[in-house]
């Protein structure tokens, strides 16, 4: 944090700041969101012919969420933000997500609609509604998916007819988180179309700005536009999150802003997918972190058998039986690897935005960009299987849906499904991230990771010696790894490899991360805390890397012959 | 070694509260002097001298103490002070009120809220809602100290025959004016010094359904108590909070419905003699102090004992 | 007018209180501390009296160790203009604070001072009343509703039987109660102006206050446990115990 605090424009995130903010972010997430939570999924979002509303306290919960500020807080300090770093901002989302992650949504996409807007629309687009959308008083959504277009948006149909000073939209979109609701007065759809003469492909999509109301000039709200949320879907999990199916142009169209050029509506949509995708990352590992609040609180609670750790403590709970440790310890060192890996990609854009050198800059904006796929993938799909051992350390009290264990896993659900499937954030990773560049990112990567494996030579601490072998591993399969698949010329082989490939990044990262706070629990005065951190980390390193080495095993063993069967016989 | 105690009345009535504070004070040691400052409170200095134990009593009738305004009383007692080595109030609102002013006046500590009296300069007092309880030893002239009154067993009300002495008013403050009061009628016992108290919690959803308890409490002769959540919905008056910030009772038998006992609530409760707990949560922490727990929900469980209570 | 507030820096009111090993005290390493419930309603209170138009300026003091700067750093979040920290390590008794208290407001001269109506650490119930005393001052303590009226307030306050009204000239004393308000959550772009807003930090010496500890703490101990009893299968075996075996009813 220090090293992001001191990059220019960042000067207002001391420790005492952020310090504060973590601290009444906390505080917010505890009283006024987590309650909300149980009931918002009992009763989920409702759709009626007049719009969604959503549950009972919703609405309140988000006006003071806006009014606190909470929105604004990383956003450009031109429009009302607070302008501090995204690593702050990542911790900070951590809370909301943590404590009710269905409600937490509505930001996050506000979040991805302002980026968009602020990186890439006109003046005039940014001064109408760049304010309203960073304090919060509008939300944002993505309008991307369509019914024939989900992972591959090069299949998007929605048109866009020119109309003077702007564009009338027509088309469906699908599955668009806070599409409609009842928490603030206007909604602004960010939405990919074609223009009449587009050229087929990812080549002929451009970007528009479709507000719920038209704001007049004077920044007053106008006239209903043409956009309307058709129907919501029925899901498995954050059913407060209301998911629309939107109908643009039913009459004469929709009315929408062209962003930047024709054309180029979903590079643009790239440049602030990162932001969206690590915050879904964030996402994977937050609900993860209440799942294990729970059933660590549980765990200590429930009695049951005699148990063989701590025989003589006041807790007699399953927690002191070495196989609910086991599970317990699972959850935490994961979710801490997660949480390093999220701020490190976090603290990279910080870097990659506001460092005085070119150089700097763009090695951290491809460290950025190479961890994004990782966050995303590895700590959402890994985030559903701790939810599952959240629900697995209840027993059959797991299974009952009044404990809210089982609300976390079916809303964790969706994490790795939404913002690109693993599937996808695999082709990315393996694709644009390492094959495209020559492995450059990875072998900077792997030059830190050397780094810190020298540094471990220093500690007498017993862990760091676990941790200099787990990480030793871990950067001879990466280089390994990575060198065999930029070399690899069949792009079926290459594809096959792909998730396994982002799974083993996931666990070698995490050795690395882990491998840092066992350094850092080194120089902490805090024993008490430093030994915590080193039995985390040593947990990790004994039972959680050596995933890693399943996963390059299976790599290599990629050349099998299953992708030839005929899919009749699957 | 004499000990002043400040009358907890109402102009009408000594309050029973007053009993335990003359039983702290002969825990002391010495004699027992009462003070019963008000209005028109000759019925009160009468059943003062009447209390067991009690050597002395010192009245002053003046509508200046009508009220128990802590800006005529505190510089009235400390008038008082020289002539006595402590002097107690109970810890009731207008102890609290008074006790303190009167401390600062002295330059003297004060000691708020003591369950024991070790010593006649020491003495035991709960701290962080009743989790620890600290032994404290003061070195001032006149200890000036309020009583938890349900940590006293009180004094008999009759049996002494204390000559009844008049004192000259003191000063009176023109900074303060008492407009009135807004009481909450019950004619069932006082929540503090009630043998049974029946309490409910969120769980009773709202007020109407407190006159479920209201019944019980008829039947057993108990006051009616509720937890801050209840109070903070609006079911219920605040004066009838129980817990660290509100009142602490220490009754025979205290019945908790629909309450999880967060230890804010305990602070309140938890050295009554026998707890019963009624709660649908089966985890909920009130069942952790409770002698009797019963897992249930209440609107089955409550009519049933209303009941049970009405079949004898 | 300005409204002087105090705020006092306490073990957060979520985290149970255990009693050190050594048995002096409560054993607050690595724990959680939060301001005073108490003095959170004392804070919006005044704040809300400057929001009427009735105060220009909230001063929050605090007394204490130097951490306490976090507690004033979190009522000015809330809104407060400034803070004046009273830095010492020494433990400060409730007499010690209401003369320190007394010592800036005769520096500052406010019109209204609020402070929490106790402390849940040592749960004392007397700053608030000292203070008054030693200023001379009326005081209106367990309040529940505060209403400015020119140069007087009536405030209901909370007693054993129910409310009471009363009127008192100002400058006077609020002790609150929990129903005085609900404390807002501190906006983001105030946690931000916080920092910028003046802190003065003052030693008892400075204010010529002499805090030394009147009681002398002999020991803290843990209460006695009350041990768990049984879960009774039904509402006739409930009667039947209060009757036959606690002998209660
Ligand atoms: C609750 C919810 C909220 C959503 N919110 C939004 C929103 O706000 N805005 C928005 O625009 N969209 C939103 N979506 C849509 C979401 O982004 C898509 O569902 C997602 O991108 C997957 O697309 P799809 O559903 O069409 O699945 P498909 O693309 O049909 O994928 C099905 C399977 O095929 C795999 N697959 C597809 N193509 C490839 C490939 N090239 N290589 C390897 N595997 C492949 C996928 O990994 C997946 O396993 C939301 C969806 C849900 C369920
Ligand atoms: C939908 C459903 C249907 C059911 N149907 C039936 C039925 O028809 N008949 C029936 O009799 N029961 C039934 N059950 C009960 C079921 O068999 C129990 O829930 C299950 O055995 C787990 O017991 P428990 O819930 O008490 O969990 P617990 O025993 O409390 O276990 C909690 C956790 O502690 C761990 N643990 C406990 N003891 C140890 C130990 N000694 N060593 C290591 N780990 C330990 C467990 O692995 C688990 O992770 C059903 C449960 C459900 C949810
Ligand atoms: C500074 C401070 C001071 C405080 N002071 C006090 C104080 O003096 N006194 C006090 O009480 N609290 C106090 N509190 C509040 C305290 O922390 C708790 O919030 C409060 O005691 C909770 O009240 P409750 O048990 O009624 O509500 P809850 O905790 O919401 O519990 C309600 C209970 O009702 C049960 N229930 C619900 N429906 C039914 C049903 N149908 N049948 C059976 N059971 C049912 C539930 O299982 C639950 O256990 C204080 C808090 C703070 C911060």
């Amino acid at each position: 944090m220090a090293d992001v605090a001191a990059l220019p424009g960042y000067e207002d995130a001391t420790p005492d700041i952020v310090s504060a903010i973590l601290e009444e972010a906390g505080k917010f997430a505890s009283e006024v969101l987590a309650p909300l939570n149980w009931d918002g999924d009992q009763l989920g979002a409702k759709w009626t012919a007049d719009g969604v509303t959503t549950p009972a306290g919703w609405k309140e919960a988000y006006q003071q969420f806006s009014e606190s500020g909470w929105n604004s807080l990383a956003f450009d300090p031109t429009y009302g933000g607070q302008g501090m770093p995204g690593l702050l901002s990542a911790a900070v989302q951590e809370m909301w997500h943590s404590s009710n992650m269905a409600f937490g949504l509505c930001p996050l996409l506000t979040q991805g609609a302002v980026y968009a807007i602020e990186s890439h629309a006109s003046d005039e687009l940014k001064q109408t509604y760049l304010e309203k959308m960073i304090a919060g008083t509008w939300t944002g959504t993505m309008n991307l998916t369509e019914p024939q277009a989900g992972s591959d948006l090069a299949a998007v149909r929605t048109s866009a007819e020119p109309a003077g000073d702007h564009y009338l939209i027509k088309g469906q979109k699908i599955y668009i988180t806070y599409g409609d609701h009842d928490m603030t007065e206007n909604t602004i759809h960010l939405v990919l179309a074609r223009t009449p003469d587009a050229p087929a492909g990812v080549k002929g999509i451009s970007l528009f700005i479709v507000p719920k109301f038209l704001v007049n000039a004077d920044g007053t709200l106008g006239e209903r536009n043409d956009a309307r949320c058709v129907s919501i879907e029925h899901k498995l999990g954050i059913h407060a999150s209301p998911t629309c199916v939107m109908s643009f142009g039913d009459n004469d169209g929709a009315i929408g802003y062209l962003v930047g050029e024709e054309n180029r509506g979903l590079m643009y949509m790239f440049t602030m997918m990162n932001e969206a995708r690590l915050a879904v990352g964030i996402e994977g590992y937050g609900i993860a972190e209440m799942a294990y609040q729970r059933a660590l609180a549980f765990a200590r609670d429930r009695k049951q058998g005699p148990v063989l750790l701590e025989k003589d403590s006041d807790v007699q709970g399953i927690v002191n039986h070495p196989d609910v440790r086991r599970m317990l310890m699972t959850m935490r060192s994961q979710i801490e690897a997660a949480r390093v890996m999220a701020y490190d990609c976090a603290a990279a854009f910080d870097f990659a935005a506001r460092h005085t050198d070119d150089e700097v800059r763009a090695r951290f904006q491809r460290r950025g960009e190479l961890l994004t796929p990782i966050v995303k993938g590895w700590s959402t799909e890994v985030g559903v299987d701790l939810c599952s051992l959240g629900v697995q350390i209840h027993g059959g009290m797991g299974f009952i849906e009044e404990t809210g264990a089982a609300q976390h896993l079916r809303d964790s659900r969706i994490t790795p499904i939404y913002e690109g499937t693993t599937g996808i954030q695999a082709n990315d990773l393996l694709g644009r991230k390492t094959q495209y560049d020559g492995g450059k990112a990875v072998d900077e990567l792997l030059e830190d990771m050397r780094a810190t494996h020298e540094a471990l030579a220093g500690s007498a601490n017993p862990v760091a010696a676990k941790a200099k072998a787990a990480l030793g591993d871990a950067i001879e399969m990466t280089a390994s790894v990575s060198q065999k698949l930029v070399a690899e010329k069949n792009p079926v082989l290459a594809a096959s490899a792909a998730t396994d490939y982002l799974m083993m990044m996931g666990f070698t990262t995490g050795s690395w991360a882990m491998a840092r706070i066992v350094l850092a629990a080194d120089n902490t005065e805090d024993r008490a805390f430093g030994n915590l951190q080193c039995a985390i980390a040593g947990f990790y390193f004994d039972k959680i890397a050596t995933h890693a080495k399943a996963h390059h095993l299976a790599i290599q063993n990629s050349a099998s012959e299953y992708y030839e069967l005929d899919q009749a016989l699957l | 070694m004499t000990t002043l105690v400040i009358a907890d009345h109402d102009n009408n009535e000594l309050k029973p509260s007053t009993l335990s504070v003359v039983s702290a004070a002969q825990k002391v040691g010495g004699d027992v002097v009462v003070l019963v400052a008000g209005q028109n409170c000759g019925a009160v200095a009468e059943s003062a001298a009447k209390v067991a134990g009690v050597s002395k009593v010192l009245q002053c009738d003046d509508a200046a103490y009508a009220n128990q305004l802590a800006e005529n009383m505190a510089p009235f007692i400390e008038g008082l002070a020289a002539d006595y080595s402590h002097i107690m109030f109970a810890n009731t609102a207008s102890g609290k009120n008074i006790m303190p002013r009167v401390a600062a006046k002295l330059d003297m500590a004060g000691i708020s809220d003591i369950t024991e009296v070790v010593g006649a300069d020491t003495y035991i007092r709960p701290i962080y809602a009743g989790n620890a309880m600290m032994t404290v030893q003061s070195g001032d002239s006149c200890q000036l100290i309020t009583v938890r009154t349900t940590a006293f067993d009180p004094v008999a009300a009759e049996g002494g025959s204390a000559s009844v002495e008049s004192v000259g008013a003191g000063s009176v403050s023109d900074k303060v004016s008492w407009i009135g009061q807004e009481l909450t009628k019950s004619d069932r016992p006082e929540l503090t010094s009630a043998s049974i108290v029946v309490s409910g919690g969120r769980g009773m959803q709202n007020g109407e359904n407190f006159a479920m308890l209201e019944a019980l409490a008829e039947k057993l002769n108990a006051a009616v108590g509720a937890s801050r959540a209840a109070v903070d919905a609006g079911f219920v008056p605040n004066d009838y909070q129980v817990g660290q910030t509100g009142k602490v009772v220490a009754p025979d038998l205290y019945i908790a419905i629909g309450i999880s006992g967060a230890i804010q609530h305990l602070a309140g409760m938890k050295d009554s003699k026998v707890i019963v707990a009624i709660n649908k949560d089966e985890e909920a922490p009130i069942f952790q102090v409770a002698d009797y727990g019963l897992v249930a929900d209440l609107f089955d469980a409550v009519p049933e004992l209303d009941a049970a209570l009405a079949a004898g | 007018m300005k409204i002087l507030v105090a705020v006092k820096r306490v073990l957060d009111y979520n985290v149970k209180a255990r009693v050190n090993a050594e048995g002096t005290g409560i054993d607050l390493a690595n724990v959680k501390m939060s301001m005073n419930p108490f003095d959170e309603i004392a804070v919006e209170e005044a704040l809300r009296i400057k929001e009427a138009g009735k105060a220009d300026e909230v001063i929050a003091v605090s007394m204490g160790v130097s951490q306490s700067q976090e507690t004033i750093r979190t009522a000015l979040a809330m809104g407060a203009d400034r803070g004046i920290l009273v830095e010492t390590e020494e433990e400060l008794q409730p007499l010690a604070v209401a003369k320190l208290l007394a010592a800036i407001a005769k520096r500052e001269e406010p019109g209204l001072v609020i402070v929490g109506k106790q402390a849940i650490d040592d749960d004392s119930n007397q700053t608030g009343q000292m203070f008054a005393a030693l200023m001379d001052w009326p005081q209106a303590t367990f309040a529940s509703e505060v209403e400015i009226n020119g140069d007087k307030m009536k405030v209901t306050r909370e007693v054993d039987g129910g409310l009471e009204s009363i009127d008192v000239a100002m400058p006077a004393l609020v002790t609150t109660d929990l129903r005085l308000n609900e404390p807002r959550y501190a906006k983001l772009p105030n946690i931000m102006k916080a920092k910028k807003k003046p802190l003065d930090t003052l030693t008892p010496a400075e204010l010529e206050v002499d805090i030394t500890s009147r009681l002398k703490v002999v020991k803290v101990e843990e209460p006695e446990q009350r041990k768990a009893g049984e879960i009774v299968g039904s509402v006739a075996d409930l009667v039947d115990k209060l009757k036959n075996e606690a002998k209660v009813i």
